[in-house]
């Protein structure tokens, strides 16, 4: 028909009938598009599909990968006004509700598009970037043509058995037109499998509990039944790692001389949960249990109490996501392990985001930012746009903890044992893959159901990878994602894990019932709430944790025992250990092929399959050292010193190592400001004066690359051109790009240009430059930025809290400005001493004539300056006002008394 | 879902009883129905769980949190339709049902459970009130004929839904009237029965034949029946009494509480016009000292009749300890059903329990009349660890025993010697997938799994009409035969492959203890409206 010259092709499935089966329609899209592809005529026409099936964004993604250029999914939109006719849609029209759809719709597209960095839907029609997880490689090869297919799976036989199958819940007509409700998204007996239903929750949660016997058998018994149910019959049905065997075939040894559980379970952590999405409580109780079994609890993003540094509720992961909220140098030094979130199994490139009913008080202080203000975790870090980035940052958190190691956590999907190993060349010690059946309940659901590939494939291909550029042994590569049973333990320990992850199940220990709705606060077990009545509710204990994963330990060792093998070190990378499960019962596993996933690559003998030593040292020629000495009398007896240094772009995160030393001595609180006052000659290199701490001034003459001042912690950071110098300083470049990245406190003058990302996520730093590149001010959350001269572009997108002033002298800086979040404001007699207040700090420091200017013709300046408030900051401020105001007002009758 | 945190602000509203001195001197439902916008409030407090414990909880699956949510927004003709689909009577389980859905509600963890069973009972009577429930005569027969054995609750469902895959059906019960157990043990304050005939009509008027006075064995045998029909289902209950082994058990006066109850209720029928039968020998509680012998829900039922007869006072022995009557003990964890003691409606009207006592010894008149019980104090929590406390006895007036301690399994004179059917290692029909040991024949209910519940009864008639296999595993196999076989599937609906591939679910013998269940029943049919 192309070749007759048609150019627009329409699939469509209207046609069903009692003698009519549809053919799913991404398996008619791909066929389709790939048969012209062969035949030479795939531009000459365009490919539309008209189907009932598709309904949710993974699917009109799909449709579109595989290059449909418009979809018709009437079914869906007719399913609106059947809503609409039960009077579930309220007062909306047809069209109003079909245009949310589609707006929705629309928006979870864009999402996909910016996760795998694309632009546009032209270009993302056909790019099929998707791996197929359960297809066979003939079906692959003929109509997904390109797509990577690791484990093999099942043909067209079976899709149109499943076919057959749904055709035949239609017609002939069941008696009743009742839909089944599927089970997707809430569990339903006769639905699709869940990782957790009600028995395995229930068993486990019985396990860890005292069972009213007094008798320990009980536990063991029920923990039996639960690791029996989760091996043998859930995951045999829906996981990977079901398909796998132990090998039966070799010696055993007495259990008695495998190493103990207590020595496993120090392997063991619980994934990152962030405070926000977790209750104090929750949090807490898994922290303390870890901390009592030797293993590590996860800060999760968004920082943590500083009251729980001291005690057993510390965490001794801490998280650094790219929303940077918390992560201030007291936080870092606090850490066992820096955690670098790239991205999570749940929500590939998505960001986090956490509503604003859920930013109570607590929230807002441990993130830096204000309560009812919701938080948004820009999808990017903006200060890794490669692999060198990468590597920069791991650098940094080394010099703010050189005592931490630094991990870098990945979500399983094609490619991910390249990232693996760059991860392992960059030098951090630890990387985490995390499979894509993890996730919270607020993950949003096309995330839940459709990204990322299981920890099995992701894993196999770490380690391999790993292996073959000799890099394994210096390397902890840790897994997570569903770790439920002893038996997931040792299947990724084979595959190649030296640590692992746990999440949902220690939740569930505690009381967690899966009930998916972590997003909307109103968990009614205490767990994902900042609602007090609700967190009054949480039951769960430190020793419910303990004793699961205790448990979990003690069927690691008999599996262990079973294997022949006495201790983790020698179970590790044996992938030799599985075999494939023959006998796998339901039809989508036959023809599933897991050689990929089973190889292990030819090494030297003897040479390490797990992490056996550590990265190479980075830290031993930082200046730091030098700066430590020198400054001793400082932090030991708090007494001032001042210092005169040379600085090189060599000179990485000057000010870090330092930082952490007085963190570490002295807390947030730092010391009192001025005790050190450092400047510096010179060029300086990345990140220069990160983290740096209360009570430390630098003052650079000269100029510093990108990240100055990154994650900036209380210190004062000064850049000024070197005397005399021959340019206008306010037109040219001191500081590089992604300034301020993070900050969460302190103050920073720049005698001149910035670059792009200027005070990205500042969270309350205030600072005062003279011009910045494009992105200014980009998700900041909190304090000042003061701008004396031109923005780039977007200035303030996705700004929600702290307010910028930009002196408009072209009054161009709104057509330069992102008003989504933001607006325009008065600047009130308060504000202008605020703002004045910091001009003149400027000036003083740096000496800026532009500064001197404006104050010396203040009035006539006043009136140029904007005022940038983020709408929802304005909001939640009145209220706080109002609030604070209220409380004093019931107080009045009472004092009248 | 219902409302966004409505489970904060709307509060659990219970069962509205009625006062019990007014109650007590009538037949009447003890309860009254809740008014719809009330339902709706509660409705409203489900929280739509990502895991639904309730569904699981319930023995029929409900779809629970659909419902609720329909009725918290108003729309009770689906509603009605939703609770059919996985319930044929949910007016029987509305009201006797004693909701293990409600102690496995996630609400139970921490607060009120949503009142799910009133819920479920609003929504079945709301569907007839309403005219919705109406006969829905299938299309198209299929010509084969199947009868039935006994009219219990599994008997009933397994009728209506063979019935409604087109077969004909026949239902033989050797009493009265249809509803087994729920006609003649539940007392009319539990279940009126009217409610049951409205129920068993629309059966009828959709094409079931339902035969009483047809004993099974003695009028007709099942040898005959399975040559009549192309399959027969026992539903014939678990109806063989666990008896009382103390000197005395032949004095007159002393009887099973089951032929007590069959009596009560068939007096009512009388009173109300309905077919009844004249007992041989009248038992009656009339001015009488009762001594009801288990505290179990029979007990229960022998108290309530008692009462309402006027009995001089009302006694019941119970072996086993008190249990709080509140709160979660450490052995039945939620989502379980928690083992605790609770006053239950018959306790209200009158009649006093007490714990830790059995009968040692029934004492006569010297006409051979029981005049006295003898008993003493038991110390221990199991069937297993009871032992005597010396000096303990006692002695109580007794002119009427009543003997409620349990069933032990079907009767196997009748139908089941007839056939020759395999017993299982409790004296149950061992029925796999419910086919029996013959060929053709099959078994559900009380008769398969020992004494139970009407919802347990359902599920076993649902389940034994299409056994085996969800339709998507079983289109595989059929698959496997070929496609002349999946062609004639699809033509006849996934559902009624009787004869699929057994899989074996027999149930296994209890583990736990019978703790409480004097006579083996546990707190049923009442236990959450307590709350
Ligand atoms: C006093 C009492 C109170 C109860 N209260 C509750 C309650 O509140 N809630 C609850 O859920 N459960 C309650 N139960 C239990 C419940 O009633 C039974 O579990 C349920 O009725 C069992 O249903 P079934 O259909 O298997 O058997 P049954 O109800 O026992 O029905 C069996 C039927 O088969 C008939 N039959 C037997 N043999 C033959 C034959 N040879 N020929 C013809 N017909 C025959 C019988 O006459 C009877 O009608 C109670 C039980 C008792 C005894
Ligand atoms: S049948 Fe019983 S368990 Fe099921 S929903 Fe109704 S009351 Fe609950
Ligand atoms: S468990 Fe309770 S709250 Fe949850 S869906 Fe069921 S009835 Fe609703």
């Amino acid at each position: 028909m192309v070749a007759e010259g048609i150019n627009v092709l329409i699939l469509s499935d209207r046609e069903v009938g009692a003698e009519r089966v549809a053919i799913p329609s991404l398996l008619a899209v791909a066929a389709v598009h790939h048969h012209l592809v062969r035949e030479g005529t795939r531009l000459r026409c365009g490919l539309v599909i008209e189907s009932g099936e598709p309904r949710e964004t993974h699917h009109m993604a799909t449709l579109i990968g595989y290059g449909a250029a418009a979809i018709n999914p009437y079914l869906m939109l007719e399913s609106l006004t059947d809503l609409r006719q039960a009077g579930m849609l309220g007062e909306l029209s047809q069209a109003e509700a079909e245009d949310n759809v589609v707006k929705a719709i629309g928006k979870g597209l864009l999402k996909v598009l910016s996760k795998m960095g694309i632009s546009t839907v032209q270009s993302y029609c056909g790019a099929q970037i998707f791996e197929a997880v359960g297809l066979e490689p003939e079906l692959v090869a003929r109509h997904f043509t390109g797509t990577a297919s690791r484990i093999g799976g099942v043909g067209l036989d079976v899709l149109a058995r499943e076919a057959l199958e749904r055709h035949a819940r239609g017609y002939p007509r069941p008696d009743s037109d009742l839909l089944p409700v599927g089970g997707l998204y809430q569990w339903r007996r006769d639905g699709e499998r869940r990782m957790w239903d009600p028995e395995t929750i229930a068993l486990l949660q019985h396990s860890v509990r005292p069972n009213g016997n007094g008798d320990g058998d009980v536990s063991q018994q029920t923990y039996d039944r639960f690791a029996h149910l989760v091996d043998e019959e859930n995951a045999r049905a829906g996981m990977l790692r079901g398909l796998l065997r132990l090998r039966e075939d070799v010696r055993p040894v007495p259990l008695d001389e495998v190493q103990p559980a207590t020595e496993i379970v120090k392997r063991f952590s619980t994934g990152g949960m962030s405070l926000g999405a977790l209750s104090p409580e929750a949090h807490e109780t898994l922290a303390v249990a870890m901390n009592r079994l030797g293993g590590r609890s996860n800060t999760g993003e968004g920082g943590e109490d500083e009251a729980r540094y001291g005690d057993e509720r510390r965490s001794a992961i801490k998280q650094v996501a790219s929303g940077r909220f918390g992560v201030t140098i007291n936080y870092l030094a606090n850490a066992d392990q820096l955690q670098i979130k790239i991205a999570q199994g749940a929500k590939p490139g998505e960001g986090g985001q956490l509503p604003g009913h859920k930013v109570d008080r607590y929230i807002a202080r441990l993130r830096h930012s204000t309560p009812g203000v919701g938080l948004i975790s820009p999808p990017p870090h903006h200060d890794i746009y490669s692999i060198e980035d990468l590597k920069q940052l791991i650098y940094d958190l080394r010099c703010g903890n050189p005592r931490a190691r630094v991990s870098v956590k990945l979500v399983a999907e094609v490619g991910v044992g390249t990232v693996a190993a760059g991860v392992a060349k960059a030098n951090a010690d630890h990387v985490t893959i995390a499979g894509h059946d993890g996730g919270t309940g607020a993950s949003p659901q096309s995330s839940i159901q459709s990204a990322g590939v299981p920890w099995e494939i992701g894993l196999a291909e770490t380690q391999q990878t790993l292996l073959a550029n000799d890099l394994r042994s210096r390397i902890i590569v840790e897994v997570d994602g569903q770790m439920r049973t002893g038996r997931d333990v040792v299947v990724a320990a084979l595959l190649g894990a030296d640590e692992f992850g746990f999440s949902t199940a220690p939740l569930i220990a505690t009381g967690c019932i899966m009930m998916r709705v972590c997003h909307l606060n109103t968990c009614p077990v205490g767990i994902a709430s900042q609602d007090p009545e609700l967190r009054r509710r949480f039951a769960g204990t430190p020793e419910h944790v303990v004793n699961y994963l205790m448990l979990v330990a003690e069927h690691t060792r008999r599996l262990m025992a079973g294997l022949g093998v006495r201790t983790m070190e020698e179970l590790i990378g044996r992938a030799d250990l599985l075999e494939a499960e023959a006998a796998i019962e339901h039809w989508k596993a036959g023809g599933v092929d897991l050689t990929n996933v089973l190889t292990m690559p030819e090494v030297e003998p003897g040479a390490p399959r797990r992490r056996t030593e550590p990265p190479p040292r980075v830290l031993d020629d930082a200046l730091d050292w030098d700066l430590i000495a020198a400054a001793r009398p400082a932090l030991e007896r708090g007494e001032k010193v001042g210092l005169q240094r040379e600085v090189h772009n060599v000179h990485r995160a000057v000010g870090g190592i330092l930082s952490h030393e007085i963190a570490r001595r002295h807390g947030s609180a730092g010391l009192p400001e001025g005790t050190i006052e450092v400047e510096f000659h010179g060029s300086a290199g990345q990140s220069f004066g990160a983290w740096l701490a209360s009570g430390v001034t630098f003052t650079l003459r000269g100029e510093a690359n990108d990240y100055t001042g990154k994650g900036l912690s209380g210190g004062v950071l000064t850049v000024l051109p070197p005397d005399g110098h021959p340019y206008l300083a306010e037109e040219n470049v001191i500081v590089g790009n992604t300034v301020l990245y993070g900050a969460t406190g302190g103050r920073a003058f720049f005698r001149g240009l910035a670059g792009e990302r200027f005070a990205v996520r500042n969270s309350d730093a205030w600072a005062v430059v003279e011009g910045c590149g494009d992105h200014g001010c980009e998700y900041m959350t909190g304090g000042r930025v003061i701008v004396l001269g031109r923005t780039g572009r977007n200035f303030a997108a996705g700004m929600s809290g702290g307010i910028a002033y930009v002196l408009d002298e072209d009054e161009g800086f709104e057509g330069r400005c992102n008003l989504e979040l933001v607006g325009f404001d008065e600047i009130s007699a308060d504000d202008e001493r605020e703002l004045r207040g910091l001009i003149a700090e400027h000036a003083q420091r740096t000496g800026s004539p532009v500064a001197e200017r404006i104050l010396s013709r203040w009035s006539e300046y006043l009136p140029r300056f904007v005022k940038v408030m983020p709408h929802d900051y304005k909001r939640a401020l009145a209220e706080l006002a109002q609030e604070a105001a209220g409380i004093a007002g019931e107080g009045e009758p009472a004092l009248r008394e | 879902m219902g409302e966004i945190g409505g489970f904060l602000r709307i509060h659990r509203v219970g069962f509205d009883k009625r006062d019990p001195r007014e109650r007590v001197r009538d037949y009447k439902q003890y309860f009254h129905t809740q008014s719809e916008e009330e339902l709706a409030r509660q409705g409203g407090r489900c929280m739509d769980c990502g895991v639904p414990f309730c569904h699981e909880g319930c023995p029929l699956g409900n779809p629970i949190p659909d419902w609720n949510d329909l009725v918290y927004r108003g729309d009770w003709r689906r509603a009605v339709e939703v609770a059919h689909s996985t319930n044929n009577f949910p007016e029987f389980t509305g009201l006797i049902c004693p909701a293990p859905c409600e102690s496995a509600c996630v609400l139970d963890i921490n607060d009120d459970p949503v009142t799910i069973e009133q819920i479920e009972l609003g929504i079945a009577e709301r569907g007839w009130a309403n005219g919705w429930i109406v006969p829905e005569p299938p299309a198209t027969r299929t010509g084969r004929s199947v009868a039935v054995v006994g009219s219990g609750p599994a008997g009933m469902a397994v009728a209506d839904e063979l019935n409604r895959m087109g077969h004909s059906v026949t239902v033989f019960e050797r009493d009265e009237g249809v509803g087994g157990l729920m006609r003649f043990g539940v007392p009319d304050a539990k279940l009126e029965k009217w409610i049951i005939d409205r129920r068993a009509r629309l059966l009828e008027d959709e094409g079931v034949t339902f035969l009483c006075d047809v004993d099974v064995g003695r009028d007709v045998s099942a040898a005959e029946l399975r040559e009549r029909f192309d399959a027969v289902v026992l539903a014939i209950g678990s109806r063989v009494h666990r008896e009382l082994e103390v000197p005395g058990r032949d004095l007159e006066g002393v009887h099973f509480a089951m032929d007590y109850l069959y009596q009560r209720n068939r007096a009512v029928a009388r009173e109300e016009g309905r077919p009844w039968r004249a007992a041989e020998r009248e038992i009656t509680a009339a001015g009488k000292h009762v001594v009801v012998v288990g505290g179990g829900d029979t007990g229960m039922d022998c108290i309530s009749n008692s009462l309402r007869e006027g009995a001089a006072d009302v006694k019941m022995l119970d072996v086993y300890p008190e249990l709080p009557s509140s709160g979660r003990p450490e052995n039945t964890p939620w989502p379980l059903p928690p083992k605790r003691t609770l006053t239950t409606y018959a306790l209200d009207e009158g009649g006093e329990r007490t714990w830790n006592s059995e009968v040692t010894a029934l004492e006569g008149d010297g006409d051979g009349r029981v005049a006295r019980a003898h008993g003493r104090r038991v110390e221990g929590t199991s069937s297993r660890d009871l032992r005597a406390v010396p000096g303990s006895e006692f002695a109580l007036p007794a002119q009427l025993v009543l003997i409620a301690i349990g069933f032990s399994h079907p009767d196997h004179d009748g139908p089941v010697r007839d056939l020759g059917l395999d017993l299982d290692a409790r004296g149950n029909v061992r029925a796999p997938v419910y086919a029996t040991s013959r060929p053709g024949v099959f078994a559900c209910g009380d008769a398969r799994v020992g004494q139970s519940l009407v919802v347990t009864a359902i599920a076993e008639g649902r389940k034994c009409a299409r056994p085996g296999r969800r339709p998507l595993e079983r289109l595989a196999r059929l698959l496997a035969r070929g496609r002349a076989a999946v062609l004639r599937a699809l033509a006849q609906g996934l559902g009624d492959d009787v004869n699929d591939d057994p899989v074996d679910d027999q149930p296994q013998a209890p583990e736990g203890d019978d703790q409480t269940d004097g006579d083996g029943e546990g707190a049923r049919g009442e236990h959450r409206r307590e709350a």
